[in-house]
Parts: C-alpha cells; structure tokens; sequence
C-alpha cells in the first residue's frame, strides 16, 4: 500500500530557517532587526494604495448589502418567478397542476376554474415559502417554462409561513421586455431544436 | 350456489399456458378477467354488451387465422389463446397511432388527465410520434345541460351512445359516421335529456365531461369517499369527490359524484345533486338540553324515511324509552303492505331485484311513474327492453311519454281502481291454475264486468296480455309507490302476493322514499300523531332537520356513517365524506340513556328477526362488485319466512276520482328537498297539466293557482305540457321543505284549483 503512494518521490526541499531564538537577549534582537528593516511600511503602502483606489478610482472590493447586493448566477434557485408568453402578454401557466403534485413540500397550491373564453383560467395560485426548500422540481416539471425560479433569494420574513400569491410572482406587464429565459433546473436544452421531429401536417 | 349454475356446461380453455376451467358461454375476455389475466381494451364496458369498436382486445387461437375479437367471442372447449405477442403488440400500436392522430395536446388542461384510458394507453403501447395525418377541422366544444362534449377529444369508442341507448333508454346520442369527420351528435338538443350524466361517467376520454366541474380540480387532487346515493331507494354505489374549498378555505368541499361506472349506474340527483349536506350546525348545548326536554314530553316521533338504519333504531329506542309513538308517513303504507304481503306469501320480502327485470323478457309496471319515481328501475327496463327485446306493460293513470320507446303496451287505469285492476290481472293469470278454495271463492265472486267498466280498463286490454306473454320465460312485476297510501292497501298487497304466489313473475316492490324499507323493518310504525310531536326530518311541534331549518339541527347524508336498506333488499354503508360539527341524534339518545357509543354501534344490533345480520358497520364494503358487475356492497337481507295466515276481502266499490286530479310526483332530477337544496337541481316547481286539464279547472298557462293538499294550502305555477293528456296534472312536491315529507294521503288528490294571479309575482 504505501510503495504504491509515492509519497516523497517529488524533488521536496527544507527551507532555511534560522533557529529560533531562545534567550531574551536574542529574542530583542530578532525584533529590532525586523523593524529597522521596515517591513511594517511595505504592508502599510498596499493598504494605502488599495484604499486609494477604491475611494478615489472606484475599484471598491466589497458592496454595501443591503444598499448593494452581488449579482447572483442565472441558475440560482430563490423566490419563484410566473413567466409570461413574450407576444401575448398572457401568463404562461396552463393550471396543469403538475408543480402542485410534484412539489415535496406540499407548499403550492392552486384554484382554477372554467372561463367565460372556455379556456381553464388560474384564479388564484401561492407558495408558502415557509415550508418551499427550493428543490426545482416545481420548474423541472413545468411544461410550460412558466415557473421559474428566481434570483430573490432574501426570505426572512416576520412570520415562519409566508405566502406568495401569483401577482406577486408574475413578470410586470411592462417589465415583460426584460423577462429572461430561465437557464437552470428544467428549461429547454441548447440543442433543443436538434431533437424536435416534425408531426406530419395535412396542410 | 343455484341450481342454474350447475347445470351449465364447464369448458377447460389454456390462455397463455395457463390452463382455465370456465362455464360455457363466456367471452374469452370475460374468462381472462375472471382469471386476472390482461388483455387491452378502449371501448369494452362491463355493463353493456360488447361494443366492439376499439378492436384492441385482439387475441391469437391457436388454428385461427388472423386475430379474434376476445369480447365477442365465446370460449370453446379446448381452445389455446395468446393475449400477448410482438405482432398483438404492434397490432395495439398501430390502434393507439390511429386514435392519437391529431388528438389535441391538451392533457395539461384536461379534465382526465390522470385517469385518461388513452393517455394510459398511449405510453403502455409506446407511442411518442405522430406518423400520420389528417386534415383538421374546428369541431366546437357543445354544451347539452350539465355536459359539455368536446368533439375534438371524443375517440368515438361508442360507450356514451351504448349507456344512453342501452342502460339508460333514452336513445339521445347516436354516433354520425363520416370517417374523421365522425362525431357524437345529441339527437334531440332541444329535448332536455334525462341528465343523468352516465354518457359522461363512462367516457374514457376528456370528451364528456361536467360542466360544473370542469377545470375546477385535476383528478388526482380529488380524495374519493367511497359512499351510497341516498336520495331514493335504489341506493345507488358513489364516490364523494372532496378537496378543500379553495385556497383560502380548507374546508372540505364535494367537487364532483363518481361511480364504479363498469358496474353500476347514477340518475342525475344522485351524480348531480351532492351538495345537500347541513352547512349552519355548530355544538350548541343549550338547544341539546331543549330537544332532550322535547324529547322527553314527546307522545308522538313524526320522522321520514331520509334517515339511516342505526338512526331508525335509536328513535324506535328513544320512543320506547320515553313511551312516545312513532310515526312515519312515507313508510307507513309500506310498512302495512309488508305485513299484509307477508300473511300471504309466507316471507318478509319480495324475491326479486333490479337485475331480474333487466333479465326478463315481460315486465308489467303497475301502479308508480316509474321514470320518474325510480330511475333504476327505469333503467333496468330499458336493458330489459334492449337486450331481451322485453314487452313492457306499463300500467298507470298518466301515460309517461319520455318512456314510450320502452313500453310496448300502455294500459290505463282510472285513478283510485288500483286494487279492481289488481284483482282482474289475478282472475287472468290464474285462470289455469289449482288455487286454494278460498283464493277461488275470492276470485269467483270478483264482477270482472263492473271492475272493467269502473277502472276503464276493458277485458279485452287484459286478455291481449295473452300475446306479450307468447313464448315468453321470464316475467317480472314492478309495483310502485302509488298502492302505499291507497286506503285499501291490505288487500291490494294479498293481491299481489297471489299473483307472486301462483304465476312466475318475480315480484319487485319499490320502496317510496330512500330508507322506507329499512324503517319499515326496523320501526314498529302507527298512523295518527297525537299530543306533542317531535319531528325528526318531519314537521312537528320541535323539529329536527337535516335541511338545516329545524329548532336543532342533524347531519345530512353525506356527512354520517350508517345503512341504508334498498330495492335490492340490501344493506349498504354510507360514509361521512364532510364534516359535521353540531350535535346528532346519538348524542340526544345518550342523555336519555339509550345511546351508544357510536352510532355505527347499532349496525350489529338491527332486528335479526327481520333479515338483518349481525356485521360490524366496518366490515360492509362500499364499493365491492364482482369482476362480472355483480353488486357485493354491504350484504343482503335474509327473507325471513313468516306464519301464512289471510282473509282477502271482497273488492271494495271504487270511490270515483273525476274533475280535476293533482298527482304528486318530483321530477327524476329533482326528487326531494334534500336535491332542492345543491346548486345544480335547483328549481322552482310548477303544476303541469294538459289543456284538457287547463279547460277543466279554468286556467290558462302561466297562471298562479292555489290549491288545498292534506289540509295545507299550495301556490303554484301552472304551465301546459302539450304531451300530456287527461284531467291530471303533475305536481312537484320537493319544493315544500320538511312538509313535503308529510304528503301522507294517495298520491292522487282531487283538488279544487283557484286562479289566484299570473307569472311568479
Ligand atoms: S406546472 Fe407550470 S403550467 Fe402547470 S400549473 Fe405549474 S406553473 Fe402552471
Ligand atoms: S382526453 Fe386524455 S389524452 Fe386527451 S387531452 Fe384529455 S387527458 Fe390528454
Ligand atoms: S364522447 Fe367519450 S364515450 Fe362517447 S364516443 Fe366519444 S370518447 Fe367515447
Ligand atoms: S345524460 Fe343520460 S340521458 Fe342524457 S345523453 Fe347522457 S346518458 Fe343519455
Ligand atoms: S336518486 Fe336513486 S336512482 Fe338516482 S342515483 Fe340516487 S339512489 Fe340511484
């Protein structure tokens, strides 16, 4: 077993130390030695130098949360989104159900009914993110690419169980230009296209 | 078992090298499913006769070129059957490709979804491309009362046309062949069907579908409550579909009724009339402490048969307890008819059932609307009618014209000639018979001639029964509820006896209201009220109701557990599919010291003298029937033999009904308040009568007229019904609340009707 580790067998090599000083008098030459040397200072111009540039050139290494947050990767899962269908303005979800009885958390619920058009129309539709352990099923399942999640991902809140209704999720009418494609746990893979197969059509 | 069953021929069978006794006669599916081995089906349905549409219940046999249709072909002796092999799994799948042709990607939305046989089918036989084509065309969704048909879903499988036709009678749907352009057409739109919503019960796709329901909840989402329909006696086999109300109310809510529809059938009240249970009760314990009090001063227990066993056998129990009498005014003429019957014909109950008449080739129907009153009745007769081509007599004051297509002889009887009527088809079916010297002194002095001209029925009406008897085996006799409250009852249930004593017909009785043969049973009844009356789903002077408009309030149907006894001589369990939070009857009787600890405790306890067995309310099933549709729900009552001991009496002379006659019957939809009370059978009663009726009493349609009914004023609107004929309208009783329950005199009543305004004002 330990033949076959090869542990030791790269070029290693002791670094010169100077031996420790044991007496008092070693011990404050040792000290005075490092200071004349200045070495404080060296340590003290990076300093200056960064905090020159972050007050004076905008190169600023820390943000000011809550003013300021990090950008956070399109596929982090957080506080859900209801897209939109980009023509129509119309939401996506169908009200198949599918998040519903997918979702371990049994926290989704939906009221659906049967519309004036004929159409099944959503009437209401919440999460409880006091039990959601954002899990992505809910996205995964969605035919529709309807739920998605998001990038809010601060869910404090006064009380353990809060709800989310489907307006608060919803893409704003007038934000719906800049309603993104949700790139994580359940949208269409990049060569999508490549794998459709045409139905025949008699027209 | 019966002797018949011995008698058949067995037939050994190998199906899949699987070595099969079966009886003779027997499709091979039927022998497969017996035997729990699958074959594939899309448009066999267990109740009807095989449809033979789908062509996937294909088999090989072994010597037989080609494939063979399993639900159409009878097993022979020694026949070797493969259900399954690479070319009957492309012949499937090559099935499914055609039915999915265009067939819209809607699962999403689709109220099947979940339960959709060709969404199941689909994925068994692995098709997940479309190879072909067809021009698609706009097929609207159509709307026919409660049902709305999507044409562009239906498979045309055949099941909704063959329930309608065959099981129902009603013979609205046909299918229009035009190759894709095929489609389900409702034949008579205008003419409200029956609305009893079997077409959609057995679709096995998202094409019939309830409107009230649709969209509303996906199927898996839905808890089903396995239950009974207690709305009338047949005590029909359901499901309470339940889920919470909405997102902000986690009350439960009934969302749909289904059935174990391969087996068994609904009537509209029972699939649409759910939503009845008692909604305002709470746990009051001051208004507890005031119906012991009543109770306690009580001289009379006025209740109606909308109660189950366990609650019959509490009252019987208080009444003794605190010396009250109890009475019944919907089962009380039951209740004498029974024991009447009885003396004669030596047993507690009559020996038929529902499936004897759909087995019989001659049915006489005497004495009740049966389409209205009893709608699986009706039903029964229309399978009679249909596959055994049965000669229906139907004998009635009123013609029924929505079962024209089922009778084929109408025999009409003056009003009140009930019991002369009864007594001229005795002196006919026994002519030839060796009968006891008493029954022939009783029929030798029977004027045939006065009965005839009285009744109106002529002698000659009676003796062409002769023909619809030619070469006929099976013969059932259906009495319905008219007879109950007819003074002379006694002797019209003798009657009926001999006739079930010295002919073969089988004998049906339809009990007139949900649980009247239980409370019969169980319930030593009386006739008059006196002194304080408690009421219990009945007026009285304190009032218990389940309507929820009583002085205290009890559960409904739908929210206890219990028995009720039906048509079939059967006791089914009910279960709770909503919750009820108020006091119940148990908790009166244990504050006077008959309670038990549950109500469900006295299911055990029901009389035994009187058929009933002792089995834990537990251990009845709700929902069980035999592979073959063979109903096993709860367990049957013994016919317990009883002493023959009778005096007949001369025919009476017949009391003459003539002016204008009223004839209380509900609509088959709308058959008590407690159906008067869901959202979808609500309606407003109006008297409809024919204009003969309208010249007879002086009014015109659309006018509000008042008459007298058992000493109680009625208002109504008066409407015209061009089908009907004669001096009798038909009047709805369910709109009148807990007094409808007291409607105790005959059904016919001859009454002086006064215009009192026009319209609904
Ligand atoms: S899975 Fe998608 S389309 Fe279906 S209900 Fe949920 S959000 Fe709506
Ligand atoms: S009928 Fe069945 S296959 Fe068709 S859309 Fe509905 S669920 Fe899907
Ligand atoms: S409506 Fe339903 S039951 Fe009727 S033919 Fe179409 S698929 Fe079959
Ligand atoms: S509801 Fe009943 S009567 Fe009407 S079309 Fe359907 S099966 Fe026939
Ligand atoms: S009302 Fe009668 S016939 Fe109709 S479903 Fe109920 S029990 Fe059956």
């Amino acid at each position: 077993m330990s033949e076959k580790k090869r542990v030791g067998v790269q070029n290693y090599r002791f670094i010169e130390l100077e031996p420790t000083p044991t007496t008092a008098w070693g011990k404050f030459k040792r000290v005075l030695k490092r200071s004349v040397k200045l070495e404080l200072f060296v340590g003290l111009k990076v300093t200056f130098r960064e905090m020159f540039k972050a007050l004076f050139m905008g190169e600023m290494h820390t943000v000011k949360y809550p003013l300021e947050k990090l950008p956070i990767s399109p596929r982090y899962r957080a506080i859900h989104e209801m897209k939109r269908l980009l023509e129509s303005g119309h939401y996506r979800c169908i009200g198949c159900g599918l998040c519903e009885k997918i979702c371990i958390s049994d926290c989704i619920r939906m009221d659906t009914r049967y519309d004036e058009n004929q159409r099944k129309e959503v009437v209401e539709y919440t999460i409880n993110f006091g039990r959601c352990i954002f899990c992505g099923y809910c996205a995964e399942v969605c035919p529709e690419l309807a739920i998605t999640h998001g990038g809010r991902y601060e869910t404090a809140s006064e009380q353990r169980a809060s709800f989310s209704l489907f307006e608060d999720m919803l893409t704003p009418i007038d934000k719906l230009k800049e309603q993104k494609e949700y790139p994580g746990f359940g949208a269409i893979s990049p060569n999508a296209d490549e794998n459709i197969k045409k139905t025949p059509l008699a027209y | 078992m019966s002797a018949v069953k011995e008698t058949k021929k067995t037939i050994t069978i190998t199906i899949d090298g699987k070595e099969i006794q079966a009886e003779y006669g027997k499709s091979i599916l039927q022998i497969a499913r017996e035997n729990g081995i699958y074959i594939p089906t899309m448009c066999y349905l267990t109740k009807v006769e095989p449809i033979a549409s789908c062509r996937m219940c294909v088999v090989e046999v072994e010597g037989v070129d080609g494939f063979v249709l399993s639900c159409q072909e009878k097993a022979v002796d020694g026949a070797k059957i493969t259900t399954n092999s690479q070319a009957l799994f492309r012949e499937r799948q090559n099935i499914m490709k055609l039915y999915d042709v265009n067939h819209p990607l809607e699962c999403g939305v689709c109220d099947k979804s979940g339960e959709c046989d060709l969404q199941n089918k689909t994925l068994e036989f692995e098709v997940d491309e479309q190879d072909f084509t067809a021009k698609e065309m706009h097929r609207p969704v159509q709307n026919w009362g409660f049902i709305s048909y999507d044409p562009s879903l239906c498979i045309l499988c055949e099941k909704c046309v063959r329930v309608c036709n065959e099981i129902v009678g009603s013979e609205q749907l046909q299918i229009s062949v035009g190759g894709y352009k095929s489609t389900i057409v409702n034949t008579k739109p205008d003419n409200d069907c029956v609305s009893c919503g079997e077409c959609m019960a057995v679709c096995p796709v998202g094409a019939l579908v309830s409107s009230d329901f649709k969209y509303s909840s996906n199927a898996w989402e839905l808890e089903k409550i396995p239950s009974a329909c207690a709305m009338c006696s047949a005590g029909c086999q359901l499901y309470y579909e339940v889920k919470h109300t909405s997102i902000d109310n986690p009350e439960p809510k009934i969302y749909r009724v289904t059935n174990e529809f391969e087996f068994s059938n609904l009537c509209g009240a029972g699939r649409f009339g759910f939503d009845f249970e008692n909604k305002t009760a709470f746990k009051d314990s001051r208004k507890l402490e005031e119906a012991i009090k009543a109770f306690k001063k009580a001289d009379t227990i006025a209740f109606s048969s909308y109660i189950s066993n366990e609650e019959a056998l509490l009252l019987s129990k208080i009444a003794k307890k605190v010396g009250a009498k109890l009475v019944c005014s919907d089962s009380y003429g039951l209740s004498r008819f029974l024991k009447a019957y009885s003396s004669v014909s030596g047993k507690m109950l009559w020996d038929g059932t529902l499936e004897d008449i759909a087995t019989s080739d001659v049915i006489i129907s005497f004495g009740g609307k049966i389409a209205q009153d009893a709608p699986m009745v009706k039903n029964h007769i229309a399978m009679a009618s249909k596959r055994n081509k049965a000669r229906v007599i139907y004998m009635h004051p009123i013609e029924d014209y929505t079962i024209q297509n089922l009778v084929t002889r109408f025999i009409k009887y003056e009003a009140g000639s009930e019991e002369g009527v009864l007594a001229m088809l005795l002196e006919f079916l026994t002519r030839d018979k060796e009968l006891d010297s008493k029954i022939k002194a009783f029929i030798d002095e029977l004027d045939i001639g006065y009965l005839s001209a009285e009744s109106s029925v002529s002698e000659e009406e009676i003796e062409s029964l002769k023909l619809d008897f030619w070469k006929r085996k099976r013969f059932s006799l259906i009495i319905g509820s008219d007879i109950f409250n007819h003074e002379r009852v006694e002797n019209i249930a003798k009657i009926i006896a001999l006739i079930e004593k010295y002919t073969n017909f089988k004998l049906i009785v339809i009990p007139p209201a949900s649980n009247s043969l239980g409370v019969s049973l169980i319930c030593d009844l009386e006739k008059e009220k006196e002194g304080f009356v408690v009421g219990v789903n009945a007026p009285g002077d304190f009032t218990l109701s389940s309507l929820g408009d009583g002085d205290f309030d009890l559960p409904a149907f739908n929210q206890i557990e219990g028995t009720i006894t039906t048509i079939n001589k059967q006791v089914v369990p009910l279960n709770v599919a909503l919750p009820y939070d108020g006091y119940i009857l148990n908790d009166i009787a244990k504050e006077l010291g008959v309670g038990s600890d549950l109500t469900i405790d006295l299911t055990k306890e029901l009389p035994k003298e009187k058929g009933f067995e002792s089995i834990e309310f537990d251990e009845l099933s709700p929902n069980a029937f035999s592979v073959h549709g063979e109903d096993l729900r709860g367990y049957k009552l013994r016919n317990v033999t009883v002493e023959v001991n009778f005096e007949l009496e001369e025919v009476a002379d017949l009391e003459s009904f003539d002016g204008t006659i009223v004839y209380c019957v509900n609509p088959s939809q709308n058959p008590n308040p407690f159906t008067n009370k869901s959202h979808l059978l609500q309606s407003k009663a109006t008297l409809i009568g024919s204009k003969q009726f309208a010249t007879a009493a002086k009014i015109n349609d659309g006018d509000r007229v008042e008459f007298e009914m058992d000493g109680k004023k009625v208002t109504r609107v008066f409407r015209i019904d061009t089908s009907l004929k004669g001096t009798i309208a038909l009047n709805p009783i369910f709109d009148m609340g807990l007094s409808a329950f007291w409607v105790s005199s005959y059904r016919f009543k001859k009454v002086n009707i006064n215009k009192v305004g026009s319209g609904d004002e």
